[in-house]
């Protein structure tokens, strides 16, 4: 991370600020309209989805219903329930969007994704050993971590982990690793387990018993549509979040770099944390605008919509004061995260040799 | 925001399940709203069908709620939710029509007056049209008629004749047969709200005594004096109702007191937020937001919705003067005192309106 003094650090935040200002000072009916026509897309394509599922004997009605119930989850997850938990429409007053109140359509409850997410992780991105989000436990993905040999397998790991990602995210809160290491006892986590058994058997329940059974005749497609549905989104969601902050040149921190830090040094944090991926308008709906995380993690209350609006006057920011905007073609960017997940599952000698730096190129 | 909360206890069970959400039917309402904004579930809808104009600050509108409302009491008051500029306001208002109104033919109204700098009033003024359609919420309030006949005195001053013109309708229409007297205080002559109606009901309704006294038509001001009380037969007797600003009724009933009437026959209904004068010296204190991890400390008189939103927090909220309870929420220590009361607080958990509850030392709430 580029070294900033305390004055360099108030200038950047008050930049930052400005920018902030400026939309808040806008801030109203184009933002509700918004994700209001959003909620009724998201609406359409669940009730397509489901009503058209049974009828999936057809192949292509089986590949369009699973597509639509696919990509609602998606819009679910990512623009409407991530978007508004974190409060980006709260000043709307309308108890369908409001942060404290949201249940997503996932197996995480909420509550979990209040603390986990919008606190831990936000709070103190890619600081190791405080932002649980960064590797989730399972990767090893920076030599902060000590090598053994089971990272060789992490591959593995990470197959697991996009394919299953919505559970994954549902037992993030349980802290399995501290629990291996007896730093806390799982009666402590009893509270939390039964809310994860309550919300994940209702995730269950309603795609893997409820639609199947009310159309029993075709109970198989049904059920095959619904799992596809759910595994279509956790192929992409995970993707997204990991190429948010793991790829090549997304920094990490340490406990004492952070300690006592101002809000400048907290904004310098974000932006070298986060990485962006560029691509259509669709592609950014679609990652809930996380395809602007450096936006996001900067100012993670606006509405997300407003990210694409706000990006060049975050990237001249960023110019100014000479720190890095990071990204790139969402090829690009998730190339760098494979990359990153493989290169860390080596021990550190091995992984050195293979990727010293190129030699240098002749003058 | 207006809640319907009649959904039956299975049908919450499957919304859970299926939705994520207790109100199952509020899930298609996004759709609903844009096929027929009168088909929304998640409170009820009422259209305008009429718009009165009842002085130059004043209009009535009439309004058909859909048919899930339950209906109301002559004297309760409802919420309505508008949106303006993508914000959903809540505000209180008292029904001015007469339940038989609504169960002959479905309709309803609201008298409303512009308030200076009132941002929704004036929206309402301004762009509330023939069709539109708003939020309405059920019924409350505990301003209601004896329910056995007994001598009636009201007391109205400007637009908080609204709760009382229910009441009148209603007692005219079943033939309320016991003496009924209104003293309606107004600015001037011209500020006289629905007068064409009181002056019918007077005509027609026989038990009805009606004094309009104007109390700035000259210019010395003529507020309500100890006459006014003493011109009404039998006052003692009387069951009183007041509604209007707060300096008309704490004069009313000091005066009715020293006439020698019980505090318990005496009803009052507020449509401004009545401030108990706080020593802001003894309130104030370090606020904890336990959702939020966050804490911030406040001096003086803010409420804690105020505090809130000072921080960056958006909680849920409604009327800000303590009537409709959406910014209820969940005190978990702390001492607070409740500004329409003056009341203290006691330490432990407990349910608290936001807008109307000013920390008295530290307090925790979970927002």
């Amino acid at each position: 991370m580029i070294k900033m003094n305390e004055q360099q650090l108030a200038e950047l935040e008050s930049d930052l600020n400005a920018i902030r200002d400026e939309v808040l000072a806008d801030r109203g009916e184009r933002d509700a309209k918004y994700i209001r026509r959003i909620v009724r897309l998201h609406r359409t394509l669940e009730i397509g989805g489901r009503v058209m599922m049974p009828f999936g004997f057809i192949p292509p009605v089986f590949v369009a219903a699973t597509t639509a119930l696919g990509l609602s989850k998606i819009i679910e997850n990512m623009e409407i329930g991530h978007n508004v938990m974190h409060g980006q429409y709260d000043w709307m007053n309308d108890p369908s969007l409001h942060s404290q109140t949201y249940e997503w359509d996932t197996v995480c409850t909420s509550d979990s994704w209040r603390r986990t997410h919008n606190y831990e992780h936000h709070t103190y991105t890619n600081v190791i050993g405080k932002d649980r989000d960064y590797g989730y436990a399972v990767l090893r993905l920076s030599d902060d971590v000590k090598w053994h040999p089971g990272h060789l397998l992490q591959f593995i790991n990470y197959i697991l982990l996009t394919v299953l990602f919505q559970w994954g995210v549902g037992v993030h809160e349980l802290e399995s690793e501290r629990l291996r290491r007896r730093e806390i006892t799982w009666k402590s986590k009893l509270p939390f387990l039964k809310e994860f058994a309550r919300k994940g058997g209702r995730q269950a329940f309603k795609d893997y018993v409820f639609f199947p059974l009310i159309t029993f005749p075709v109970a198989p497609i049904v059920l095959a549509g619904n799992i596809g549905a759910n595994l279509i989104r956790n192929l992409w969601s995970s993707t997204v979040i990991f190429c948010g902050h793991f790829t090549q040149d997304a920094e990490t921190f340490t406990e004492q770099e952070c300690e006592n830090e101002s809000k400048g040094h907290w904004y310098l944090r974000q932006l070298t944390g986060s990485s962006n991926f560029t691509g259509g308008k669709w592609i950014h709906l679609l990652s809930g605008h996380l395809s602007y995380q450096i936006e996001h993690h900067v100012f993670p209350d606006l509405p997300a919509h407003r990210y694409p609006e706000i990006s060049e006057k975050v990237q001249a920011v960023c110019r100014k004061h000479g720190i890095h905007y990071n990204t790139g073609s969402f090829a690009r960017q998730y190339g760098t995260v494979l990359k990153r997940i493989m290169a860390y599952s080596l021990p550190d000698r091995v992984r050195q040799r293979l990727t010293s730096p190129e030699p240098a190129q002749a003058i | 925001m207006l809640a319907r909360q009649t959904q039956h206890k299975a049908l919450q069970w499957l919304g859970r399940q299926l939705f994520n959400r207790e109100d199952p039917a509020a899930f298609f309402d996004p759709l609903l709203e844009q096929l027929n904004p009168m088909w929304v579930q998640q409170y009820t809808p009422a259209q305008i069908k009429q718009v009165i104009n009842e002085t130059a600050d004043t209009k009535t509108l009439v309004l058909k709620p859909a048919k899930q409302w339950a209906g109301f009491y002559a004297g309760q008051h409802v919420n309505i939710c508008t949106e303006i500029d993508g914000v959903r306001y809540d505000r209180t208002f008292s029904l001015s029509s007469s339940p038989a109104l609504w169960r002959n033919q479905g309709l309803i109204t609201l008298t409303i007056k512009r308030l200076p700098g009132g941002l929704v009033t004036n929206w309402i003024h301004d762009h509330l049209d023939t069709d539109a359609v708003i939020g309405l919420g059920e019924a409350f309030g505990e301003f209601r008629l004896p329910e056995i006949p007994r001598p009636v005195l009201f007391i109205a001053g400007g637009s908080g004749i609204t709760p009382i013109l229910s009441m009148l309708e209603t007692m005219a229409a079943d033939d309320y047969r016991a003496p009924v007297t209104l003293l309606y205080y107004v600015r001037t002559s011209r500020d006289i709200i629905a007068q064409e109606k009181l002056e019918a009901l007077a005509s027609r309704y026989s038990a009805l005594t009606l004094n309009v006294i104007a109390t700035h038509d000259t210019d010395k001001p003529r507020f309500l004096k100890e006459q006014d009380l003493q011109s009404v037969p039998g006052l003692k007797a009387r069951e009183v109702y007041m509604c209007g600003p707060g300096g008309l009724m704490d004069l009313a009933e000091s005066q009715l007191e020293a006439q020698g009437l019980k505090a318990e026959h005496i009803h009052k209904t507020f449509f401004a937020a009545p401030g108990v004068a706080l020593d802001s010296d003894s309130v104030g204190g370090i606020v904890q937001f336990t959702g939020s991890e966050l804490e911030v400390s406040s001096e003086g008189d803010a409420n804690i919705l105020e505090i809130a939103e000072a921080a960056g927090l958006s909680p849920r909220h409604g009327c800000r003067m303590g009537i409709c309870h959406q910014c209820s929420c969940r005190k978990t220590s702390g001492t607070v005192v409740n500004r329409l009361t003056g009341k203290t607080s006691g330490p432990g958990e407990e349910n608290i309106q936001l807008c109307v509850s000013v920390p008295q030392g530290p307090v925790s709430v979970d927002i």
